[in-house]
């Protein structure tokens, strides 16, 4: 990324850090809280998306995650950040088990297998309601220490965390099991024969992304209170990769601007109460049709428009023209 | 215990179900077998048809076996607009098309619930009588349903299979660029497949309405259904479809009749799920390696 | 048709001219307002939108509410909260921190009111909510800042049942299909035991919301014998399907709904199957008072009058009295009138009688008298009125 980039970023960063202490209000920090959250789970998905893979079946982990690290808390007791830990690893744990089975799957099956996958378990979370308290969730789950119980330091809390797993999959990314990535999503044949152990880098990434997102659930349902299926559907599993084609699926901001925009254009809307779905649909239409690669690019095509309206376009075709005909 | 009369019912219902389900779902793999779009829309267009023949057929009066079809070529009509506005930037574009008519079922939805109001209304029956068969009491308009349903399909059948625009749309299908080569106009070809798939979702979204009821967010369940039954029969596979459609609506009837729902849930996905594991491309679809 | 024309024209003006409001010269009082817009609870959502604007603008009407020295303007903030949690919270943050709202009335779905308690309960902000988990008036706070406004099953199905075992001493065995959902776990056990308790026994199936096809349910309910068929805590539509279906499938017992209530939807969607058909039914359209309620909301809105209008309608009522009374907008003053304003009657259903105590530890559900209705010849006809126990 180029320097002047990870300048914006770096102050966006410190900006948002300090949100509280600038911003204040109870309502900006809840939607910053919620945008946090859905950053966690965005980048997550981004880790799987990068291997080539569609998951509709997200929000089942995030809910996985969610359960566990409350029902740790209130029926075995573990303390923060233990229960947190736990909804980690539980979702991680299921992904480890049939991950070698789901991602032999090509692109377009996978994607359907995860969205019917993500149904069984919502259907779980609803039936078993012993464990779940079933559609009516479970309630009365305390802030995860009471430090945390005021809208600014959990806003911190949430902030910090997203901060630190965004970084994790940038690390993932950059690093040389990056390159492997990008190789597995390009041309798995290529890398199969290249001595690539493609299942094994797929099954990590989403071994990976499944316990980041976990950890979004768990904390989730620190923040309400209350945990219950309604959180976990299809819908929010389909939000999370709306979130990543939106922002742009060819890099990590991508996911991150994705999730900004998705949560907070809601509420920029409602305004208009009763046209606001409608308008909301109406954006997504234009935006995906003006920037098929997503908001990521809407620097670069913004840049691009810009030079066709001033005519530098016409030298640069008269260029081609003339490369195409030697 | 279980009367025959019943008996009949649950098949009877469960056949027209899925003949509802299955002509959804065919527009819905056409739409992605030629121009690669997920239309998360298709459940809008089925309210629409459910919409046009409560007025077709409620209010103007117009003969009921002209109404549907009246209803799903108006529908089908005015959709040409959205193919022109919306749908005609996603072509070939998996994704996009996945959030960008994700965007446009928002907008119709919402606009629906804006112009029709949130409330569910009913169709007057066309036909609310129950005929006996060997001590079956079955449901007439249920009946109506199926043999509409059969007609339509035996049409697609026969368009797909022995015209020329259907061969032209089957090549597409298999290859855009050797089709392109070989002289088919893809455009003609790409809106004539847009009429048809929307043309059965209308009129599936009519005899829905017709059976159960109207409201604005009627769509929302054919849609998911059309979805399952595609991936079941294999996304792009026309008879895999109608076989999916089939399977699925027969198998959720006897298994809730017998066993309750959530058994049926649960197994439905299930065995959805374990099928694609062992043969990802579903019953009827070809396996990737297979095509060139 | 004619009215569908006019909102699409309706509609057409609404995006040409998005204008911003006039300046008022009278002050502004803001009250909150939080119910589904979007998704499968839109009809209760807009239910309580409409009435309690109908009540607002009733009382501008009339000059304005006069608390203590100032006589503002109401105005309704309305936001969606989609029946989900983070719906609830997010409403209830952004009416509390960005519109300065301290009353607010609804949300509608448990979860919804759940999250939003989350955010009114730290803050203090008075919450008239409906939703039928038990656990958002019995809670470790006592329900300190929120109230619930409309019965549920606790209150109304134990009267309910025993009137039916009184009156239908035949029916031996009922058999319940109910939806998967938060009320439907909540309220399906629930009347299971009043049906117990009064020697009936009992026969459940649940299953996901959104399937319309019930005649493989209502078959295997049938295969049990069941003399009573309970509509329960179904949406209007769905009610409506189950019933006519099972006339279809040849289903001769009684079928009652002890839930809704949606009597008006269900004889839309079954016609004359619906005949002898029982409910709960919370309003009544044949008194004076309900008929120029309706008459008031059909001047602005076609179709059918979902029940809860006028419930809401009603709540605002109170509230504002409440607000008027206590000579202040401070919370901790509004909630002591709140309480101090039983016996009041805004006339529409019955007067304020709140309850709870043996139930939730707290009274802050109020009792609305409620009614048991049949359909006649083809006509909805009330049979009994009927006051819920004030335990």
């Amino acid at each position: 990324m180029k320097p002047a980039g990870r300048v914006v970023i770096g102050c966006l960063v410190v900006l948002a850090a300090a949100l509280p202490v600038i911003g204040a209000n109870a309502f900006l920090l809840t939607v910053g809280t919620i945008v946090a959250l859905n950053i966690i789970g965005a980048t997550s998905l981004h880790l799987v998306i990068r291997t080539g893979h569609v998951s509709l079946g997200h929000a089942g982990f995030m809910g996985i995650g969610g359960y566990t690290a409350a029902l740790t808390l209130t029926r075995l007791g573990w303390p923060f950040p233990l229960n947190i830990a736990a909804g980690a690893a539980a979702p991680a744990l299921l992904a480890l088990l049939i991950g070698p089975l789901l991602l032999r799957l090509q692109g377009k099956y996978f994607v359907l297998v995860t969205f019917l996958l993500g149904e069984i378990l919502r259907l779980g979370f609803v039936q078993w309601s012993g464990l779940t308290g079933g559609a009516n969730g479970i309630f009365g789950i305390p802030p995860p220490a009471p430090v945390f119980a005021t809208p600014a330091a959990f806003y911190w809390l949430a902030f910090a965390t997203a901060l630190v797993c965004t970084a994790l999959v940038a690390r993932v990314l950059s690093g040389g099991i990056g390159r492997v990535i990008d190789s597995v999503r390009e041309s798995e044949r290529l890398a199969l024969c290249a001595g690539v152990p493609v299942l094994q880098v797929k099954v990590g990434a989403f071994v990976q992304a499944t316990a980041l997102v976990g950890i979004q659930g768990g904390l989730t349902a620190h923040y309400l209170h209350y945990i219950d299926p309604g959180a976990f559907t299809s819908v929010q599993s389909l939000s999370f990769v709306v979130m990543n084609v939106i922002g742009g699926m060819s890099s990590l901001l991508g996911a991150v601007i994705g999730a900004l925009f998705i949560v907070t254009l809601p509420e920029l809307l409602r305004g208009y109460v009763e046209m606001q779905q409608v308008m909301f649909g109406v954006i997504l239409i234009i935006v995906m049709a003006a920037i098929p690669g997503g908001l990521v690019e809407l620097a670069a095509r913004a840049r691009q428009l810009a030079a066709s309206l001033s005519g530098r376009a016409k030298r640069g075709r008269a260029l081609s023209d003339r490369a195409a005909r030697t | 215990m279980f009367t025959l009369a019943s008996i009949g019912q649950v098949l009877v219902n469960g056949a027209s179900l899925s003949a509802i389900y299955v002509l959804v779902a065919l527009g819905f793999t056409l739409l992605f077998g030629i121009m690669r779009v997920v239309n998360f829309a298709h459940g809008a267009f089925a309210m629409l048809g459910g919409y046009a023949l409560y007025y077709f057929w409620g209010s103007f009066g117009v003969p009921y076996v002209i109404a549907v079809p009246l209803a799903a070529a108006f529908v089908a009509a005015v959709a040409l607009i959205a193919e022109r506005l919306v749908f005609r930037w996603f072509y070939q574009r998996m994704f996009q098309s996945l959030i960008g008519l994700l965007g446009l079922n928002l907008a119709l939805v919402y606009s629906a619930v804006l112009v029709w109001d949130v409330y569910e209304r009913s169709i007057p029956p066309a036909f609310a009588g129950l005929i006996e068969v060997y001590g079956l009491l079955l449901p007439t308009d249920r009946l109506m349903v199926i043999c509409i349903a059969l007609v339509v399909l035996a049409l697609f059948w026969f368009f797909m299979t022995r015209t020329r625009h259907g061969l032209a749309m089957r090549a597409t299908a298999q290859d855009l660029e050797i089709a392109e080569t070989q002289g088919i106009d893809t455009v003609v070809t790409y809106r004539i497949a847009f009429l048809i798939a929307i043309f059965m979702t209308a009129l599936a979204g009519a005899l829905y309405a017709q059976i159960y009821s109207l409201s604005p967010f009627m769509g929302d369940r054919p849609l998911l259904v059309a979805f399952v039954v595609v991936i079941l029969g294999g996304m792009g596979s026309i008879p895999g479809a109608a076989l999916g459609g089939v399977i699925l609506g027969f198998t959720e009837s006897f298994l809730s009749t017998f066993y309750g729902a959530s058994v049926s849930s649960f197994a439905s996905f299930g065995v959805v799920i374990a099928l694609l594991i062992v043969r990802p491309w579903g019953l009827l679809g070809i396996p990737e390696t297979a095509r060139a | 048709m004619k009215d569908a024309v006019l909102r699409v024209a309706g509609l057409a003006a609404m995006l040409l001219c998005l204008a911003t409001q006039p300046s008022h010269a009278q002050e502004e009082l803001k009250i909150g307002g939080i119910g589904p817009l979007s998704g499968g609870g839109t009809a209760w959502g807009l239910a309580l939108n409409r009435g309690v604007q109908m009540a607002v603008d009733e009382v501008n009407a009339a000059g304005g509410l006069k608390v203590g020295e100032t006589t503002y303007k109401l105005r309704l903030v309305m936001l969606d909260d989609a029946y989900t949690a983070t719906g609830g919270r997010t409403a209830a943050d952004r009416l509390i921190s960005l519109e300065k709202v301290k009353h607010i009335i609804g949300p509608i779905g448990s979860p919804a009111v759940l999250g939003a308690l989350s955010a009114t309960d730290p803050s203090k902000t008075l919450l008239f909510s409906d939703g039928f988990a038990i656990n958002i008036l019995k809670n470790d706070s006592h329900a300190a800042y929120n109230f619930r406004s409309i019965d549920t099953t606790i209150e109304f199905a134990p009267a309910m049942i025993q009137w039916l075992h009184k009156n239908h001493p035949e029916v031996k065995k009922v058999g319940m299909l109910g939806p998967n959902d938060a009320t439907g776990q909540a309220v399906l056990p629930m009347l299971a035991g009043f049906y117990k308790a009064n020697g009936i026994e009992v026969w459940t199936d649940s299953f996901d919301r959104g399937a319309q096809e019930f005649v493989p349910l209502i078959t295997r309910m049938m295969a049990q014998g069941v003399d009573l068929f309970d509509l329960n805590s179904n949406s209007p539509v769905d009610a409506g399907l189950m019933l006519k279906q099972a006339r279809q499938v040849g289903y001769k017992g009684l079928i009652w709904q002890v839930g809704g209530p949606s009597v008006a939807e269900i004889m839309s969607v079954a016609g004359p199957l619906a005949e002898g058909f029982l409910s709960l039914e919370m309003f009544d359209f044949s008194s004076p008072a309900g008929q120029k309620f309706a008459e008031d909301y059909h001047k602005q809105w076609a179709g059918i009058m979902n029940v809860q209008t006028p419930l809401w309608y009603n709540t605002a009522k109170i509230l504002f009295e409440a607000l008027r009374r206590a000579g202040s907008t401070d919370v901790d003053k509004v909630r002591a009138s709140l309480i101090a304003a039983e016996g009041y009657d805004p006339g529409i259903i019955g007067p304020v009688i709140w309850g709870g105590q043996a139930d939730y530890g707290v009274n802050h559900q109020l009792l609305v008298p409620f009614w048991i209705a049949g359909v006649k010849d083809g006509k909805e006809i009330s049979l009994v009125k009927i006051l819920p126990e004030k335990r």
